[in-house]
């Protein structure tokens, strides 16, 4: 059975020339929950948007056994969906019913069928009774969990999520963690948050300056304090795994 | 928030809020040619006509000072233009109200009709809009043939003039958090136009994360929606109550009045 | 700049709403053959943009009393082709109609031809007749500046002709279509260097945008940019702009219930006072012969009251006293609803 994600020396320049990734290999299995952590422009949005098939770059990807390129993009679109890092990006409908209809209705369900997802994956999130509101009605949170079942309805293989922690407080961030615990998909997250990461994820990937630094347990690579301070990432306490 | 105050009404609930928004949009827009064709000469019967959008509102739970305000608000152009009209037709004319009879320019008379006639169409306008989410608004006005590509630019600029006025009162909120003393009105241009040239390229970021969100959800070229409008007995009803009410007017009262 | 439902005559109003939906039908259909998503996106975010900017108007410096505020279609048209501008003008025409009641429905037509399809195209085909061939920093400004002067002044002319074709208002042609222009040029003016402003910041900052392939060699000088976009800040602040036009004109009394957030105001917002004080000089000294206004105020008895008089008193309190009645019941139906589901 092919890996969810492979990815085999790709590096990505950005159109002025910058390198943005450099000879990233990364081995992700179906089931998996990886965190990707590293400062601020490491390169971890970059390599999301590698991973959901928007960049061309050398080297070679492969989402579930297919290679990233322009004939199989549709069926790599059904696979993986990719939740970004503002909300309000795709939270692009005048209500979020649409919002959330609109994956499904794109993949040519029935009419019924789409309905019926919307509502299940709605339930699921907690924001039914938000459905016939349009997108600005809902608080930071809401639209996090929202962006969520953009995707979630899509009923993807494997998902992943650019700073998904960022700019919520407290009692968003639990229902947060809450929810990204309760799915079953394949999950990659990138987040600069090593606290949010130690509870999330078993395996953590850490990426700086366009390259991967290192690749292992959450346990062996979070609470080496020497490797988290050198790539500017925060040191967590030994009792958080 | 600023934008609460723009459509905090519409997703109120009340038996017209309820109603489908074709209806209601076609009522708008019989309603309003019922009232354009009235005769220039009669003022009085415009407040027979203002019953029916008063009545929706009412029904719908708005405010009347809110309805008001609004018409005062975009009243400025037109009510220029009608006071222009007794600066220049002088014809004599008599008006009679009540116990009381006088002598008016005709001008006024046309000052006064066309008044009458804005304050009463803008209530039936403002009656539609605060009753009706804009989502609906734009499923309805689809569904009586507006062009899909329009409807979706419609959709997507209600959205996004939200998160647009969001992102400035940011700006503006940060620009103020910062400013000590007046740095004097050239440096302030600088950072004023720094901060619009900075909208614009932010603003074009984001439609460019929109469309690859949109990519990301299977987007093909094609836009397909939902079909979720359908006509109850209350719409039919409500159909009826205008009709009704506009045959009223137009068969015993105007030629009573008119 | 908004027409109102009520200076135009219903003929006239079917006529330009049927021009206005079968232009808008045509277009669509057409653009429909080349959109993509990101064309999609880029037109909601621009007409968001523009939308904003039209928002906020501004003193014309000169003109006492007057405001005007952008358009913004000529930017457009060259960003994004005169066709995908024509249907942004369009939306944002409909939307300042439908939720901010700025223009009446019925006038809807004409607003959208005014403001939308004139400008877009007129605009784009100057821009692109003097931008044809070598593009210059010259012929860049130039082609701008005169696209919106001219666009603008189209869709001013038209206001005064369509209202003058409908018969409604009184005032001559001639006044009417004067002030109108006069206005307009100067907003046609400032719009030119504000759209020329930001082409040029757009040239240097994000050169994939615009859809004209103007070359690299093209660059405006910062300051200039900077100056006028500046300018356009004043215009653009968000709703809390620097030099907002506040100044109330003894026409303009609505000014004063305007609340912290400033809505919509319409281009132009009274005529020069100097007209209409020249105007009330002739007409109090020319005579009238039917003009029994004097008359009555000189002391002669009125004209005997007939039953006209009674009949109009009773419409208009039947009415009213119809309208409490229904306040009530409407009332009476929510506090009812409100007990039964508590």
């Amino acid at each position: 059975m092919p890996s969810a994600i492979e990815i085999k020396d790709f590096s990505y320049n950005y159109p002025d020339g910058t390198n943005a990734l450099s000879e990233i290999t990364l081995n992700i299995e179906h089931g998996e929950k990886v965190a990707l952590i590293g400062p601020n422009g490491a390169g971890k949005s970059t390599l999301l948007l590698a991973i959901g098939g928007f960049l061309q770059g050398q080297g070679r990807v492969l989402i579930d056994g297919f290679e990233v390129k322009k004939q199989n993009l549709k069926k790599i679109r059904r696979i993986i969906g990719c939740c970004f890092e503002d909300p309000d990006d795709q939270l692009f409908m005048p209500t979020l019913f649409d919002d959330v209809a609109f994956g499904p209705l794109n993949m040519c369900l029935e009419q019924k069928e789409v309905e019926k997802r919307v509502i299940e994956t709605l339930n699921f999130v907690g924001l039914a009774e938000m459905s016939h509101k349009p997108p600005h009605h809902l608080s930071a949170g809401q639209k996090r969990a929202a962006s969520i079942a953009t995707i979630l309805a899509m009923n993807p293989k494997i998902m992943t999520f650019d700073e998904p922690d960022s700019s919520l407080d407290g009692r968003h961030r639990n229902n947060l963690i809450r929810l990204l615990q309760g799915l079953n998909q394949t999950l990659v997250i990138a987040t600069c948050n090593t606290n949010f990461a130690a509870v999330i994820a078993q395996r953590v990937v850490l990426i700086d300056n366009g390259k991967k630094i290192a690749d292992g347990k959450s346990q062996e690579i979070l609470l080496d304090s020497d490797l988290m301070l050198e790539h500017g990432l925060e040191v967590i306490s030994k009792n958080l795994i | 928030m600023h934008h609460a105050y723009l459509d905090k009404f519409a997703y109120q609930d009340s038996p017209v809020h309820r109603l489908d928004s074709r209806v209601k949009f076609i009522s708008l827009v019989v309603f309003t040619i019922a009232v354009l064709s009235l005769p220039r000469t009669s003022v009085s019967i415009l407040a027979c006509y203002a019953i029916g959008p008063f009545a929706v509102l009412a029904v719908g739970g708005i405010p009347l000072r809110f309805a008001l305000k609004q018409i005062m608000l975009v009243s400025p152009f037109i009510a220029v233009l009608a006071l222009s009209c007794p600066l220049y037709d002088k014809t004599a004319a008599s008006a009679y109200f009540g116990p009381c009879a006088f002598e008016i320019s005709q001008g006024w008379l046309r000052c006064f009709a066309i008044l009458g006639k804005f304050v009463v169409t803008m209530l039936a306008l403002i009656a539609l809009v605060s009753t009706t989410p804009f989502s609906d608004l734009l499923v309805g006005l689809q569904k009586l043939g507006t062009p899909k590509l329009l409807v979706i630019q419609l959709g997507l600029l209600y959205r996004y003039i939200f998160v647009l006025i969001d992102k400035v009162q940011h700006m503006l909120r940060a620009r103020a958090s910062r400013k000590l003393r007046n740095l004097g009105y050239r440096q302030e241009l600088r950072i004023a136009s720094s901060m619009v040239g900075s909208i614009l390229v932010r603003s074009i970021d984001t439609a460019e994360n929109i469309n690859i969100a949109m990519q990301g959800r299977g987007f093909d070229g094609k836009w397909r929606s939902l079909n979720k409008l359908q006509m109850h007995s209350t719409d039919w009803l409500f159909a009826a109550i205008v009709c009704c009410f506009l045959l009223i007017l137009e068969f015993f009262i105007k030629p009573i009045l008119i | 700049m908004h027409m109102a439902n009520e200076l135009l005559s219903v003929p006239v109003a079917a006529g330009t709403l049927g021009i206005a939906a079968g232009a808008l039908g045509i277009i669509c259909k057409k653009a429909k053959e080349y959109i993509t998503s990101d064309k999609l996106a880029l037109m909601g975010i621009l007409g968001a943009f523009i939308f904003a900017a039209q928002m906020v108007n501004f003193q014309l410096p000169g003109m006492p009393g007057t405001s005007g505020h952008l358009v913004g279609a000529v930017l457009l048209a060259i960003i994004l082709g005169p066709h995908l501008a024509a249907i942004v003008m369009s939306s944002i025409v409909i939307v300042q109609c439908l939720i901010f009641q700025d223009g009446g429905l019925l006038a809807l037509g004409c607003n959208i031809i005014n403001m939308a399809l004139v400008p877009s195209y007129l605009g784009y085909g100057i821009y692109k007749t003097i931008t044809i061939g070598k593009i210059s920093r010259r012929r860049l400004y130039f082609g701008g500046l005169l696209a919106c002067i001219i666009s603008i002044e189209a869709g001013a002319t038209l206001v005064p002709i369509q209202a003058f074709i409908s018969g409604v208002l009184v005032v001559p042609l001639k006044t009417f279509l004067l002030t109108m222009v006069g206005v307009h040029l100067l907003v046609g003016i400032i719009e030119g260097l504000i759209t020329v402003a930001v082409l040029g910041y757009l040239q240097q900052v994000r050169p994939d945008i615009v859809s004209e392939k103007l070359s690299g060699k093209v660059r405006l000088s910062k300051k200039a940019v900077l100056i006028t976009l500046g300018a356009f800040t004043i215009i653009t602040a968000g709703g809390l702009s620097l030099v907002a036009s506040g100044f109330p004109d003894g026409l303009e009394w609505s000014y004063a219930q305007r609340p912290d957030q400033p809505d919509f105001k319409p281009v132009i917002s009274n005529e020069d006072p100097r007209i209409t004080a020249v105007d009330e000089f002739q007409s109090k000294y020319t005579p009238m012969p039917d003009y029994s206004g004097r008359d009555s105020k000189m002391g002669k008895p009125a004209k005997p009251v007939g039953t006209a008089g009674w009949t109009s008193f009773a419409g208009v309190v039947g009415s009213i006293l119809t309208m409490c009645l229904i306040w009530l019941l409407a009332k009476l139906l929510r506090k009812n609803k409100k007990i039964h589901t508590q």
